[in-house]
């Protein structure tokens, strides 16, 4: 906590912790509307099928379903998507992925539903499917949509990268690969719809963006966009997974085929099946370098698997792009990325954006060169890393706050040491390894990316903050709280946030991309400015004296004389003249004119970034094959922290969720022809799989543009975890993992190569 | 299917409802007695833990428990923790710990950590580790939600 401030910095207990502990909170499943009916989705069984027909009547007929819902009844568009349209509300005559929505039946009662859903007769002439992007293109291969499996492709190069080569003393070829996992939030996608008298609609929604979602929903139900109104529940966990209108998208149909009001929840199976995923990915990669360790070429080619449909995988694939040389320098670098459609299930935004796959194959590779070379791969890391006043293979500039990286490698120096003291219990052999990362912050350069939030004084005084992007339980609006009472000079208790609501909130942009303390918190600060501003001038107005007169000071008015009153004492007048004391400001993520590279693709590149380390101690049973991480030190560079145990529960959460992805979780294609797609099979790390042992370093760098010097830490905690457990493998056993999750088998066969 | 009379005993307070014989426990709570707090995370599969209520002291996924078959039993579930308005230590110490993030898995983690105190008043941090690992998290990683527990423990000792 800096000296100079009195709640940023301080560990304040979120406000909505209480009703989390009660069960008093209310998440979208949890609100019963009267009169509200229930929405169930008919599914594919198929993963490509053309379909024939729909025969409704038999679901019509059943006691208790009021409607059923299918593409030819969608009022409006038929298609929508974050990035390009090209996934269907409901199928239109294709189905490409398993659990794709076919029809919603609407019914008084869940088991009606049950029902309703069973009889829908749908005709399907099975077409062949593709699961694999390497195979979606190849020539022959089934086509998924009628322009062919690519959706993007960039090639990015910077340097000469055949010169790079020319240079080399060594050269390293390999291919690597990453899952496809889920997002894992706990609470399953859900939304109800309310169809309302006049023709308009209010959609609850457990999402990251209301204001998209309202956009998404107005376009499909054919509606103006101040005809929807949505609505943020507490909302629990999104992970990037809820930058999807899928499901609201299908309860609005729902109510307004019933023109009443109707609730829709899928389980596990569905969220599995037909929500947004991470993609996985096929990493070819090469690296040069010359004898004494200095990197000097990397190419890249990835094939990247979006599934279905698009979501945001070209996003995803741009800063998978971006991030494939980590956090080093080398001259000469080229990257190509395909992103693919296949018929797997769709992948799209998930915390990390593409980073944690380019950093597994990046980390991993450079750990493989250290070896080839015989040298420390400490030492290998410290010879090439970024340095202030670098650029990016992009030719994004590096400004001061990558002077962290150095601090965060003595931090690994002397993780790795201490760790690798601690000796092995009988039967197992002991490693140690790390990774670094680095991630971006914001959306990237000529995409929208701009965030508005309000400040309003309550008649009590007190302040309500209307942040115009949801909490997705992740903390936001304790930051928001914090930095506007630190503003206003008023104790954190008189601050509160209030949910996002598209009729009464401002838009504060889409909850994600590592920067929503940034963002949110540089446009509160802005608000907080003018809110002083209106107040005064408010004053001046009814107490007859001049604005100048007047001074602010912590929750006061302070007159000439010294003599202070209290802003309730205006603000309640103002309320009762309906004139309230309000201000709203916008902060757009700021990309400098003169130093931003022009020659890139749209999204491309990031202009701020964080940086990390983490150094993990693994235990491995060669016999069983099995990996426990032991220890884990995690050192993210978060430019300062808001909130220390909000950074805490960030670095613990996504250290969790890359011990998941090294270790466990992939949704993959069973030998039965379905897809992993419940937590039976698919294993989240559980509380014993977690470190006994994990210690977070705040490395406080401030960044210049930053609240408070705030940069972010929502993403990058999970992105070094997986490499640094598969470099601790391999200090173990000797075993280089090239594909994760880690398998037994994997592990035990090289252990015994017989 | 004919329906059934059941009687709960919830949180000390008989309610005695007409349900769906094939009514879970889970949703006899959620649908029919109007208590949102035990959550369903994973489809009724018993596998995440957001369902867990206290079923005559142990603790239970409820929606692997019909809500025939608790007919007559004592069932604790979130909302009848805090006794007279006064947090549970429990609560408490999650709220202090910053052991919640969304919460959504929190009512079952705590009912399940209830059940161990009950059992165990100075648990291990791997017989918490252990009572715990039915509960499925992906915000916290646990670290803080064992912290919280533990700090429980002890607040309790001093009550004691």
């Amino acid at each position: 906590m800096s000296a100079d401030t009195f709640t940023v910095g301080k560990t304040e207990i979120r406000k909505d912790a209480w009703d989390k502990v009660t069960g008093a909170a209310a998440y979208v499943d949890d609100v019963a509307l009267p009169g509200m009916a229930v929405g169930m989705v008919v599914r594919s069984p198929h993963h490509h099928a053309r379909i024939m027909q729909i025969d409704a009547r038999a679901a019509r007929d059943v006691p208790g379903v009021l409607a059923v819902v299918t593409a030819a009844d969608v009022p409006g568009s038929k298609t929508f998507g974050p990035l390009a349209q090209d996934r269907p509300a409901l199928a239109v005559d294709e189905v490409r992925h398993l659990g794709e929505p076919v029809a919603i039946v609407v019914a008084e009662s869940k088991t009606a539903a049950r029902r309703g859903v069973k009889v829908v007769a749908v005709e399907y002439e099975p077409l062949p499917a593709v699961f694999d992007p390497t195979a979606a293109l190849e020539p022959g291969a089934p086509q998924v949509h009628p322009g062919g499996n690519v959706v993007t492709r960039y090639d990015v190069a910077g340097g000469d990268v055949e010169a790079g080569f020319a240079e080399a003393d060594v050269v390293l070829e390999h291919v690597f690969e990453v899952p496809r996992i889920a997002p894992g939030y706990m609470e399953p996608e859900a939304s109800t719809a309310e169809w309302n008298a006049d023709g308009t609609l209010t959609v609850w929604v457990s999402s990251q963006k209301p204001f998209e979602d309202r956009h998404q929903i107005a376009s499909v139900l054919g509606l103006p966009q101040d005809a929807v109104r949505v609505r943020s529940a507490v909302i629990g966990g999104a992970f990037g997974g809820k930058e999807d209108s899928g499901l609201a998208i299908l309860a609005a149909l729902a109510a307004w085929a019933v023109k009443g009001t109707v609730r829709l929840v899928n389980n596990r199976h569905e969220s599995f099946l037909a929500h947004p995923k991470r993609h996985p990915a096929r990493l070819f990669y090469k690296l040069g370098a010359k004898r004494d360790g200095t990197l000097v070429a990397l190419q890249a080619t990835v094939h990247m698997d979006t599934g279905a449909y698009s979501s945001y995988g070209p996003a995803v694939g741009g800063l998978l792009t971006e991030m494939v040389p980590g956090a080093y320098r080398i001259p000469h670098v080229r990257v190509e990325t395909l992103v693919v459609y296949t018929n797997s299930p769709f992948s799209g935004a998930m915390r990390g954006f593409g980073s944690p796959q380019a950093h597994f194959a990046t980390e991993s590779l450079i750990d493989m060169l250290a070896g080839e070379l015989g040298m420390d791969p400490l030492e290998l890391r410290r010879k090439n890393v970024l340095r202030p006043g670098d650029r990016f293979f992009t030719g994004a500039p590096l400004d001061q706050t990558a002077s962290s990286l150095p601090v965060i490698l003595e931090h690994v120096a002397a993780a790795r040491a201490r760790l690798a003291a601690i000796p092995a219990p009988a039967g197992r052999v002991a490693g140690v390894g790390f990774a670094l990362a680095v991630q971006s912050m914001g959306l990237g350069y000529r995409v929208p990316d701009d965030s508005t939030n309000r400040l309003e004084w309550a008649p009590d005084g007190t302040i309500r903050v209307y942040v115009g992007a949801p909490d997705l339980g992740q903390g936001l609006a304790t930051a928001a709280e914090q930095i506007a009472a630190e503003a206003l000079g008023i104790p954190y208790g008189d601050v509160r946030a209030l949910a996002v609501d598209t009729a009464l909130s401002p838009n504060g942009g889409v909850t994600c991309a590592s920067c929503m303390t940034y963002v949110v918190g540089n446009s509160v600060m802005m608000a907080a400015r003018q809110l002083i501003e209106t107040l005064l001038a408010y004053a001046a107005d009814k107490l007859s004296v001049p604005r100048a007169a007047l001074a602010y000071r912590r929750g006061t008015v302070v007159l000439p004389s010294g003599e202070t009153i209290p802003v309730a004492e205006f603000a309640s007048r103002a309320a009762d003249e309906d004139v309230p004391l309000r201000a709203e400001a916008t902060f757009s993520f700021p990309y400098p004119e003169a130093t931003t590279p022009k020659h890139l693709p749209v999204g491309m590149p990031h202009g701020m970034f964080v940086f990390g380390g983490q150094v993990a101690r693994v235990e491995v049973d060669r016999d069983l094959g099995t990996v426990e991480v032991t220890d884990l030190v995690a050192i993210h560079d978060v430019g300062q922290a808001i909130n220390r145990a909000g950074v805490e529960g960030q670095i613990e959460g996504g250290v969790a969720t890359g011990i998941g992805y090294a270790l466990y979780e992939s949704v993959r294609l069973k030998d039965n022809g379905q897809w992993v797609d419940g937590f039976t099979e698919y294993l989240l790390p559980t509380a014993e799989d977690v470190p006994a042992r994990i210690e977070s370093v705040i490395v406080e760098v401030p960044e210049a543009s930053g609240p408070h010097g705030v940069k972010g830490v929502g993403e990058i905690t999970l992105v070094p975890t997986a490499p640094a457990i598969t470099n601790a493998v391999c200090d173990a056993t000797g075993v280089r993992v090239t594909a994760i999750p880690i398998t037994s088998e994997a592990i035990a066969r090289a252990a015994d190569p017989a | 299917m004919k329906p059934i009379t059941v009687t709960l005993i919830v949180n000390e307070q008989p309610r005695t409802i007409t349900t769906e014989p094939n009514r879970t426990l889970l949703y006899a709570l959620r649908d029919d007695l109007g208590l949102y707090g035990a959550k369903d995370a994973c489809g009724g599969e018993g596998e995440c833990g957001a369902c867990t209520v206290i079923l005559d002291g142990e603790p239970v996924n409820s929606c692997l428990v019909l809500a025939g078959q608790a007919d007559g039993c004592h069932v604790e579930t979130i909302e009848g923790l805090a006794a007279g308005g006064q947090l549970h230590p429990l609560q408490r110490a999650f709220v202090e710990t910053g052991a919640v993030q969304c919460g959504f898995c929190t009512p079952g983690a705590i009912l399940a950590a209830k059940a161990l105190l009950d059992r165990l008043p100075d648990p291990t941090d791997d017989q918490i580790r252990e009572a715990l690992s039915g509960n499925l998290c992906r915000c916290t990683g646990y670290t803080k939600m064992i912290a919280a527990v533990r700090r429980a423990a002890e607040d309790m000792s001093h009550v004691r």
